[in-house]
């Protein structure tokens, strides 16, 4: 089996397209290697079908999907616990505990902030003080996110799937070890393996890194912070610079670009970046921290300009890693890259044919819907007798910060790069109706980026209230190839703000393609 | 033509008269589409654009010329190309558009005020002073009260309940309009549009008459909108209608709202919201005749949640003043006392009456609305409509829709016809609910074998919060195309959301379509493309519903 041509595949969003180019190539060779793999395997027993390392979003789906072909299926998943460590984790996985559930939750709460300001010449007299009980959100937070691990755990018993609670290791390639909180462990066989463990979140390597927390403390700290500093420009940091602001916070935000979001669409990533001010968050572009101290009255925060801040809090928002440390998977055959993701095909097949990994693990594209896409896909082959690879073309995407920004399909520099013909890029930026009464100076703005030859809408994106809802529609548009006139053709619905979308009548620019993008920064 | 013409207004020739009867004869044929456009409340969009097809080539062929009688250009000299009667929605985008493809246009409209009648109005018509945007606005405030009760989940806490002061509100509301028309004014004026204040009355086919003052126009564009329409009951004088509940001085204690009407249900929504005892009586036994069965019955249920109480078939017969100034409302059930407000919002007429239209040969509909073709062009060549007016479809981006296609037909020669299908329409009431295409009534009707996919949640914000609050959405389905035939929703964000889906339907998408997209999370929206099983397969022929034990399997495991 040639493994450099099957498994050096390590997608990254912007690298879907020439992914799935090179998965027709590879689609034939495919199905081969299923029949193969079936007629060995049948002749022995297993104790299951399919086992599932993992319970997030991914293994749950994988999980669920499998048994309802009639898989018998087992998931082993460690001890609940909001943060996450090698030895707890919880049914639900990152995004029920510590990802876009608690998230979004912590962001309706900060958004009030806002409200209470919009509000006022709309008529309502606030007293001045309106006070924010931290413990009070914590606490129903935390209710929320143990019912729907509950949740969780029901689905996967109503679905038949046994649930194994310790922590998961390969012994070969068709037995799993599970560890117990006790340190008792047993070994399960499975004709199959899927991994789905996961990621976690790292801290940059600077002195006194461990004064540092991660998103996952973040979302369960005892008491709110006052001064927050955030290092990081992706989309944790400023959902959490959003956040802490919304909750009443001095936020510090230190990213080394020139603008926050690196691989959004430059012209959104300045929006984003001047509401965020807008907002009162500081922001510190070009900047790295490069050392933190423990201070009288807090940490000391020193930077790469010689700057020094105090911050009750200071949150590493530097990226993720997948969770594949201590999996064994070397000794098994699973090959992993540089970061630590699994490699794996485009139907999630790992170097080992019966080993399996789907969602941040392999750190594709790392989301929710993709992970539940993706395990839907595994089942389907290798239960549901339909190979179905996972299509990562027009994705759409948000970001919680306040106000969010979402997008799909291409940005305008992706756009170019691709471009066979010239692009029409549609832009709008307007004062929504209700900053009209409250005085909030604070601009929506939306982008349409077209082929000139085509017709086809390449790309939208939005950065404004509900931009994340009103992408939704859009990207099932885009996913099947709308074009500009279909956009027009449709009716608006007014007075909203999504209308500005289907009413773009004229072109802000014309840019030819292999021309350099042009970037408003 | 009874109309006794000016010396200035040309004569018309016998032919192209007899011409213009024929093809308005042969429309007015057709009429079994025209209750459509009739009907009290165009919401039940019709599935397939009226009129369609129905002119022959030979009239194409004259409107394309655009400039008078028979595809021949008319010598005579006008004032103007074109002259708009009414500054609304649809007369200014029509007066704007026909003056960006090279016409002399003038517009006339009445001097602004936030009650319209007979004499008043303003520039930006219904939408900007007495309609979407008034509205929209005081719904914005009326809103903060249910975000305040949300609040508290998220660990808020107030010293004291938020107040709510109404003269502010009302006075940032009327300097928004204020602001608003003197935009729109600039919006003629920049594109060299002339506007002329006053009462436009339509003389002859080519004539209008302002205060007085006559002006010629090739074309006569009448845009000149609706207004609410009370019933003629005892003590009717004692109520307000929704131009008037937009800019009281003060706001209502006790509202009845009569009326199960979008308008009605905004309102209740708007005052519930800002505190007052809200009641609705309507006649029917449910909300929003013509919209989605299940949407009727679920925004009513989240709209008593908030506190609204509802009185079914219960029609007004009379309203009582006591002594103290408090009304009573007397229907065909009882008596209900002690509003400081009776709001009726029971329909809008077409504002057509001493307009001069009957003079001139315009034909109108039994309620008053302007009889047009598909390309807007009513029994007199040189005279149309667009908006509200013709009582179509009564949103403003529909008369938008119509002002524009109305202005490449005459003077951009693309004879254009607009196209109603799939137009997505919004109700503010609280939940708001958002909605494009066929209910599922028309489907069934119109497809017979459709499959519904539904969905009725907890938001997110609500499992915070604590309050009752749901969503409910729904998919109809083609059961032999897979088409996606309509959308409903309801709850937060609906008419946010249901803007990118109709792109969708109107493209024509499949259920499959909709299921290959990605979610993005966590929305709302995404449950619209994560709708996995039917809840129901209607079938005209019962036994090939049997086909559904496979489908459940499949749905098992994609859910």
């Amino acid at each position: 089996m040639d493994s450099t041509d099957r498994f050096g595949i390590g997608i990254r969003a912007s690298r879907a397209i020439l992914f799935l180019w090179r998965g027709i190539v590879m689609a034939r060779k495919m199905l081969v290697d299923g029949e193969l793999g079936q007629t060995i395997d049948e002749e022995k027993q297993y104790d299951f079908d399919l086992f599932v390392i993992g319970a997030g979003s991914g293994g749950v789906r994988a999980s669920r999907t499998s048994a309802a072909f009639g898989a018998k299926v087992a998931i082993c998943e460690l001890p609940f616990h909001p943060i996450s460590s090698e030895v707890i984790g919880g049914i639900g996985g990152t995004c029920v505990i510590r990802g876009c559930v608690p998230k979004k939750i912590l962001v309706y709460g900060a958004q009030f902030r806002g409200e209470f300001e919009d509000c006022r010449n709309f008529g309502w007299e606030l007293s001045d003080q309106i006070d924010f009980n931290w413990k009070k959100l914590l606490h129903n937070k935390t209710q929320e996110i143990t019912r729907l691990n509950g949740i969780y755990k029901r689905l996967l018993s109503n679905a038949g799937v046994t649930m194994f609670e310790g922590e998961g290791k390969l012994i070969d390639a068709h037995l799993v070890e599970v560890t117990q909180s006790d340190g008792t462990t047993k070994q399960y066989s499975a004709k199959h393996i899927l991994i789905a463990t996961g990621s976690r979140a790292q801290r940059v390597n600077i002195p006194g890194k461990e004064l540092a927390i991660t998103s996952d403390e973040a979302l369960s700290l005892d008491e709110l912070p006052k001064r927050v500093v955030i290092l990081g420009g992706g989309y944790i940091a400023v959902e959490f610079a959003s956040i802490w602001r919304g909750l009443g916070a001095e936020v510090d935000l230190f990213y080394r670009k020139e603008l926050p979001l690196r691989g959004f669409d430059d012209e959104m990533r300045a929006v984003v970046a001047k509401n965020l001010e807008g907002r009162g968050i500081r922001l510190h572009p070009g900047t790295n921290l490069s050392e933190l101290r423990n201070g009288e009255n807090g940490v000391r925060v020193l930077t790469d300009h010689g700057d020094e801040i105090t911050a009750d809090v200071v949150l590493f928002a530097t990226g993720r890693l997948p969770n594949t440390k201590r999996l064994n998977l070397q000794a098994v055959g699973v090959e992993v890259d540089k970061t630590g993701a699994i490699k794996v095909d485009e139907y999630s097949r790992t170097t080992v044919p019966n080993i399996w990994a789907v969602g941040d693990v392999t750190n594709r594209m790392n989301l929710t819907p993709v992970a539940l896409m993706e395990g839907t896909c595994f089942s389907k082959t290798v239960f549901g007798g339909q190979p179905t690879k996972p299509d990562y073309i027009d994705i759409p995407c948000a970001v919680f910060c306040i106000p969010p920004l979402s997008v799909v399909g291409l940005n305008e520099q992706q756009a170019l790069e691709q471009a066979k013909s010239d692009i029409l890029v549609y832009t709008s930026s307007f004062n929504p109706m209700k900053n009209t009464i409250s005085g909030r100076q604070e601009k929506t703005v939306m982008k349409l980026v077209v082929d000139s030859e085509t017709d086809k809408v390449l790309g939208a994106s939005m950065c404004g209230p509900d931009a994340p809802e009103i992408m939704q529609g859009l990207a099932v548009a885009l996913k099947c190839g709308a074009t500009k006139a279909q956009f027009d053709g449709t009716v608006g619905i007014h007075p909203s703000a999504a209308e500005e979308f289907v009413t773009m009548r004229s072109i802000t620019r014309r840019v030819a393609a292999g021309a350099k993008p042009k970037a408003n920064i | 033509m009874a109309a006794a013409p000016s010396l200035r207004a040309p004569p018309l020739t016998l032919a192209s008269t007899a011409a213009a009867l024929r093809t308005f004869s042969r429309t007015l044929v057709l009429l079994p589409q025209k209750p459509l456009f009739t009907s009290s409340r165009a919401l039940r969009s019709p599935p397939l654009p009226p009129f369609r097809s129905n002119l022959p080539a030979r009239r194409l062929a004259t409107r394309a010329g655009a400039n008078g009688g028979n595809g021949s250009v008319d010598p005579r000299q006008f004032d103007f190309d074109l002259f708009t009667i009414g500054a609304g929605s649809g007369g200014v985008r029509a007066s704007r558009f026909a003056a960006t493809y090279g016409a002399k246009v003038a517009i006339c409209e009445l001097p602004f005020s936030t009650i319209s009648s007979e004499s008043a109005g303003g520039v930006g018509g219904t939408c900007v002073l007495r309609g979407c945007v008034p509205k929209k606005l005081l719904v914005y405030s009326s809103k903060y009260s249910h975000e305040f009760e949300e609040s508290r989940g998220f660990g808020w806490t107030y010293e004291a309940d938020p107040m709510h002061d109404w003269s502010t509100l009302i006075a940032n509301k009327n300097a928004e309009l204020q602001r608003l028309t003197g935009i729109y004014k600039n919006i003629l004026q920049n594109s060299g549009v002339t506007l002329i204040e006053g009462r436009g009355k339509i003389v002859d086919p080519h004539t209008v008459d302002v205060d007085g003052k006559h002006y010629t126009a090739r074309h006569i564009l009448i845009s000149v909108g609706g207004r609410p329409n009370l019933p003629d009951i005892p003590g009717i004088e004692h109520a307000i209608d929704s131009d008037a509940a937009l800019d009281l001085p003060s706001k209502p204690e006790k509202i009845a709202i009569v009326g199960g009407g979008y308008i009605a249900l905004e309102f209740a929504g708007i005052f519930t919201g800002l505190k007052s005892e809200v009641h609705v009586f309507i006649r029917q036994k449910k909300v929003l005749r013509g919209f989605d069965e299940e949407i009727r019955n679920f925004v009513s249920e989240q709209m008593s949640l908030r506190g609204i109480e509802f009185h079914t078939e219960e029609t007004p017969q009379a309203i009582l003043k006591s002594s103290d100034g408090l009304l009573s409302l007397r229907t065909n059930k009882g008596t209900v006392d002690g509003f400081s407000h009776i709001m009726f919002a029971t329909g809008r007429r077409p504002n057509t009456k001493n307009l001069g239209l009957e003079d001139v040969g315009v034909e109108l509909a039994k309620n008053g609305a302007i009889l047009v073709d598909e390309y807007s062009q009513t029994s007199v060549d040189s005279i149309w409509a667009v908006g509200d007016a013709t009582n179509r479809l009564n949103l403003t981006p529909v008369a938008l829709m119509e002002g524009g296609a109305f202005a490449k037909t005459v003077f951009g020669k693309e004879p254009t016809v607009p196209d109603y299908r799939a137009v997505p329409s919004a109700v503010f009431s609280q939940p708001p609910i958002g909605q494009v295409g066929l209910t599922e009534e028309q489907a069934i009707q119109e497809y017979g074998d459709v499959d519904i996919y539904t969905a009725n949640f907890r938001p997110l914000k609500a499992t915070l919060s604590g309050l009752p609050d749901r969503v409910f959405m729904k998919l109809i389905v083609c059961a032999n195309t897979n088409k996606v035939l309509g959308v409903h929703l309801c709850g937060e964000d609906s008419p946010e959301i249901i803007q990118g889906i109709a792109i969708a339907v109107k493209a024509g998408l499949t259920k499959a379509d909709f299921d290959s997209t990605v979610g993005i999370h966590p929305t709302s929206a995404e449950e619209l493309v994560t709708m996995r099983s039917p809840t129901r397969k209607i079938r005209k022929d019962p036994s090939s519903a049997m086909e559904k034990n496979v489908d459940e399997v499949r749905s098992a495991v994609d859910k």
